[in-house]
């Protein structure tokens, strides 16, 4: 992958945890790529996958139970999955960084907002104490932290979520790093701040030319800071296109489905539209077309029953697993 | 510069109120039980009369005059052993001070950089002083008998220390004799006065308790960590090396061992810590299985930061606290195992005063019961290690947040 541009690639990762039941396959054959300065959102329901992947990538994983059975990630020209540990932490936070769901436990109850930030920036780069100190006041200035010369020497049990998320946010681009994984970074916070910390992320990419992975499950957020989409069911890639087309031209069921689960403004609606049944367990996944069971189209259909079909370009840049997808069989 | 302004922000708000640190949390509901705070006022009398023990009972006296000159026979007579603990102690007094005037001057932000550097001082001079000490103290014997001294009329107004024998004075004349007034709490087989004794072998029971426990816990948190954080088959091993470990008997494991090495406390202290570490090792294991997965670990992975920095500095402090508490219990095991291996004859050899080799020779050769013999030294014992339990239970039941209602 020396194709100038792109930061990530993802060629078939599958990663699969070994359980007490049996082989859980909670991320197969998914690939996807992440151009320099754009964001890329993973869309699925809980437990598609999304995190797996993410964790995937920054060699996260609790081997055992978990392993990455196989596929490879290309950071840039370097396939990660090669590196030692070593090499692993010259990558983590330095040019892959990520952003955790949950603000209210990641960061360290014992240490200052400002010690953790501090360590992040020594750790990477030569700076002293005092360089890297005022360098971490601005950072939490720029993630719009209000004081944040007295932010510095609180701790994080004194923040609000929000402002955790902030902290975790500068933590994470204290090193500059050339990738955000942003894991469900709004799903704990309430309305207002999700739209001031998308902001903020979207603000620190233009000025910081930051490619993001950006996962979760408000389609309301990916339509409006996405440049591509990539949809996740059940432990593989659905729909793959950019963000216009999908909300244009939805090919795969479940895509549609999702979108027509949302609710619309101006109408009336008294139930909200769902997709019926429930997301298969990892361990024992449908036969054929894993979304078959719950499906309009292809809960009837011999052929989604019995044969998956595999993720292939429908038309330019527009990727779908789906037999009834227009343009599939060529 | 920008960070000189910040710094100047900070003398200005030197007067801040930081919030309540987890600390002055626990600080707070360990001094509310009288019990704890009796605990840990007879603990802390016990160790000034260990640190102070020459100056309290000593056969040399303070000042002496002798042919009309002035002489300060027990200073001179002191050891570089005893300097070395007193070197200690200041060190350690400056050290606790320093750390109370720091949470409540220095911004918690530069707390544990300004402590680092009060640490490395004080460390750096203790080192300095005792390596000083060893050098250049030529241990000097003064086997002068002043008392006789003053009777023959050869001196004058000596002042003695409160209790005016050493410990390794013998006197046949004075053996197995009751509490009189001369002798508060009677002499042993061989004349010497117990009451010194028992303040001498103050010394050696603190040390071997922290000494012990110190060796027991650092081997018990590095094991325990590695296994905790790593899992898996590491875990698994280590967790059988441990069962092995906890599977013998360590008293007899220590008798054992002890028998094979010279009898010097400094044997005991490691032996003791090489065999009592498996409580840490598991409370340390337990606590990291749980931490491993927290949010805040993963994050500190994520960042790209060092095992040894994941380890000790993010996962430990969140884990210490049930250690802190087998620790104090820890030292009181200690301090009651030593007391049995000297009651048993396998401690620390004759002249240096031991509480349990005291209590071995409450019954004389003889077959006579001397009481005080038996009483004094049963009595430090049980004090001694009825302090540390209650302390340390005072310690889980402040630490423990169940328990912790709105302070």
């Amino acid at each position: 992958m020396t194709e100038n541009g792109k930061i990530l690639s993802i060629q078939n990762l599958s990663t699969f945890f070994d359980t007490e039941l049996g082989v859980a396959k909670a991320v197969q054959d998914v690939s996807f790529e992440i151009e320099k300065g754009k964001t890329l959102a993973l869309v699925g329901e809980s437990g598609c996958g999304k995190s797996v992947t993410a964790l995937s990538i920054m060699r996260l994983i609790p081997t055992p139970p978990g392993r990455i059975e196989s596929g490879k990630i290309f950071y840039r020209e370097h396939n990660i999955l090669e590196f030692s540990e070593k090499q692993m932490r010259g990558i983590r936070g330095n040019k892959i960084a990520m952003i955790f769901q949950e603000p209210m436990t990641s960061l360290n109850p014992v240490y200052t907002i400002g010690d953790q930030i501090v360590e992040a920036i020594t750790l990477h780069q030569k700076k002293t104490y005092e360089q890297a100190w005022s360098m971490a006041q601005e950072m939490l200035d720029k993630v719009r932290i209000p004081d944040p010369a007295r932010r510095m020497s609180e701790y994080p049990h004194l923040l609000s979520g929000g402002m955790r998320q902030r902290v975790m946010i500068a933590m994470a681009i204290s090193c500059k790093p050339s990738l955000l994984i942003a894991d469900e970074p709004t799903t704990a916070l309430d309305v207002t701040i999700q739209a001031q910390i998308l902001d903020l992320l979207d603000e620190l990419q233009q000025s910081e030319n930051m490619s993001i992975l950006l996962i979760t499950h408000d389609l309301g957020v990916v339509a409006q800071r996405a440049d591509d989409v990539a949809v996740m069911y059940a432990s593989k890639i659905a729909e793959k296109c950019s963000c216009k087309e999908l909300f244009k031209n939805p090919l795969h069921p479940y895509t549609q489905g999702l979108l027509h689960s949302l609710p619309q403004l101006g109408t009336r609606q008294k139930r909200l539209n769902t997709i019926a049944g429930n997301v298969p367990e990892p361990l024992n996944f449908p036969s054929g077309c894993k979304f078959h069971t719950r499906c309009p189209i292809g809960c009837n259909d011999k052929r989604c029953q019995t044969a998956e079909p595999e993720l292939k370009e429908v038309s330019k840049d527009h990727f779908a697993a789906c037999w009834y997808a227009p343009g599939y069989e060529k | 510069m920008k960070t000189n302004e910040y710094k100047k922000m900070e003398l200005k708000t030197e007067k801040k109120n930081w919030g309540t640190s987890y600390g002055q949390l626990v600080w707070q509901q360990f001094s509310k039980n009288r019990t704890n705070l009796v605990c840990m006022w007879f603990i802390i009398i016990l160790f000034t009369i260990a640190v102070l023990a020459p100056f309290i009972a000593n056969d040399k006296p303070l000042i002496i005059h002798i042919d009309g000159k002035v002489h300060f026979p027990l200073f001179d007579t002191l050891t570089a052993n005893d300097y070395a603990v007193f070197i200690a102690a200041i060190t350690g007094i400056t050290l606790i001070s320093l750390i109370r005037r720091n949470s409540r001057k220095v911004d918690p932000f530069l707390r544990s950089g300004v402590l680092w550097k009060q640490v490395l001082i004080c460390t750096g001079t203790l080192l300095v002083g005792i390596i000083l000490l060893l050098v250049f103290m030529p241990r000097k014997l003064d086997a002068t008998d002043y008392r006789a001294m003053i009777a023959s009329g050869k001196a004058s107004d000596a002042i003695f220390p409160l209790v005016p024998y050493g410990y390794g004075r013998t006197d046949i004349k004075v053996s197995q004799k009751p509490p009189s007034n001369e002798h508060w709490l009677g002499t042993d087989d061989v004349g010497s006065d117990v009451l010194c004794r028992l303040i001498h072998g103050t010394r050696i029971s603190l040390s071997v308790g922290f000494v012990a426990v110190g060796i027991a816990s650092v081997i018990g948190i590095v094991f325990g960590a590695i296994m905790g954080y790593f899992g898996g088959k590491i875990d698994f091993l280590g967790m059988r090396l441990l069962e092995i470990m906890m599977s013998v008997p360590t008293f007899f494991l220590i008798i054992t061992i002890v028998a094979f090495f010279p009898r010097s406390l400094l044997n005991i202290m490691i032996i003791i810590g090489i065999t009592s570490w498996t409580d840490d090792a598991r409370f340390i294991r337990a606590e990291f299985f749980k931490l491993r997965n927290q949010d805040f670990v993963q994050a500190a992975i994520s960042l790209g930061l060092p095992l040894r920095s994941i380890l000790f500095r993010h996962m430990l402090p969140n884990g210490i606290a049930p250690v802190l508490v087998s620790i104090t219990f820890g030292v009181a095991g200690a301090i009651f195992i030593e007391s049995a291996l000297s009651f048993l004859g396998f401690g620390v050899a004759p002249p240096t005063p031991s509480w349990g080799q005291m209590l071995s020779t409450g019954v004389s050769t003889t077959g006579e019961f001397l009481w005080w013999l038996t009483l004094f030294p049963g009595l430090a014992i049980f004090f001694t290690v009825t302090a540390y339990n209650l302390l340390g239970e005072g310690l889980r039941d402040a630490i423990d947040p169940k328990l912790r209602k709105a302070v």
